[in-house]
């Protein structure tokens, strides 16, 4: 039972990093000056600042 | 900065609106379609205090946000590319209002018609190779004990050695698979791989990539992709998909 639970765990959050590969590092960027996007923010240091604090909040 | 903002999901040709009614944007906002002259932005509307510059970096931080606004950016670009060819932008691109975007959209028209010419017909899916070991390493306490210090060194020069076959073993491999994979493609792209912190997969992996293939082929490239898990220990090939051309999104005139 722990072993499926854990299983479906590390699935959803295999997929949740398959998305934000795609999401956060590829997808059209556009510049200019009224954008908001987010080109401009470091998003391999976002995207590992947090899941790794997820990671270290996951009481298993 | 606070008030309405235009939220961009994707570049497509123009399409029947009333195909999206069933699918909410970010925060569940209504989608409409932005178009002039045979293009058009799928947009909703959010809320700009969400996606200003101070606030996104501490948004960004927060996992559950970001889950929440990467599905929800996700389920548009799934929900457009299921009716018609789409260029996914970005997440988290954001103008202050229609009449912004629509500017911008101008400005796209030659590279946006061209990248949706190399997507018509296409999709993308995710192949990832792991390092799964054939079998458990060699218990620790096996090897002989070094006699004298020169032994000792002679085994430890004996692991460096091995370590450094077994990493170029692993990136020769990964290379091949991508190499396979890529003559059934239009397109392939390799993307840093996955840390195993953050995937939550305890093997290291040695390629993540991604292919665009023709519809046509996609059962063929299953096959192939089939074969090369026959060919690794279980576990080791993951294919993922199909995913809208995320990764192969380029608007080059940008």
């Amino acid at each position: 039972m722990t072993e499926t639970l854990d299983v479906a765990t590390s699935m959803r959050q295999t997929s949740l990093v398959d998305l934000l590969d795609r999401v956060l590092a590829t997808g059209v960027v556009l510049a200019g000056d009224v954008t908001l996007s987010l080109a401009g923010v470091d998003l391999v240091t976002v995207h590992l600042r947090a899941l790794i604090t997820t990671v270290r909040e996951d009481p298993t | 900065m606070n008030g309405p903002g235009t939220y961009l999901y994707a570049v497509a040709r123009p399409f029947d609106e009333g195909l999206l009614a069933d699918v909410r944007g970010i925060g569940g906002g209504e989608l409409r379609l932005l178009g002039q002259e045979g293009l058009t932005f799928v947009v909703s509307t959010v809320d700009l205090g969400e996606f200003a510059p101070g606030l996104l970096n501490k948004n960004l931080e927060d996992l559950n946000w970001l889950e929440r606004v990467a599905r929800e950016h996700d389920s548009v670009v799934q929900a457009v590319a299921g009716v018609t060819s789409a260029v996914p932008l970005r997440l988290g691109t954001v103008y202050c209002d229609d009449e912004s975007a629509l500017r911008r959209l101008a400005g796209l028209r030659p590279a946006a018609l061209a990248t949706l010419d190399v997507l018509t017909g296409r999709e993308e899916w995710g192949v990832k190779l792991y390092a799964v070991p054939t079998r458990p390493p060699a218990e620790v306490g096996a090897a002989a004990q070094p006699g004298s210090g020169l032994d000792y060194l002679r085994q430890r020069r004996a692991a460096l050695d091995r370590r450094t076959l077994e990493a170029r073993a692993a990136a020769d491999e990964a290379d091949a698979v991508f190499e396979r994979l890529r003559d059934i493609a239009v397109l392939a792209r390799r993307h840093r791989p996955q840390d195993p912190v953050l995937s939550g997969v305890k093997h290291p992996m040695l390629l993540n990539a991604a292919f665009l293939i023709d519809r046509d082929r996609v059962a063929t490239f299953q096959a192939a992709v089939a074969a090369l898990a026959d060919e690794h220990p279980e576990g080791a090939v993951v294919l993922t998909g199909p995913w809208p051309a995320y990764s192969f999104a380029t608007l080059d005139d940008a």
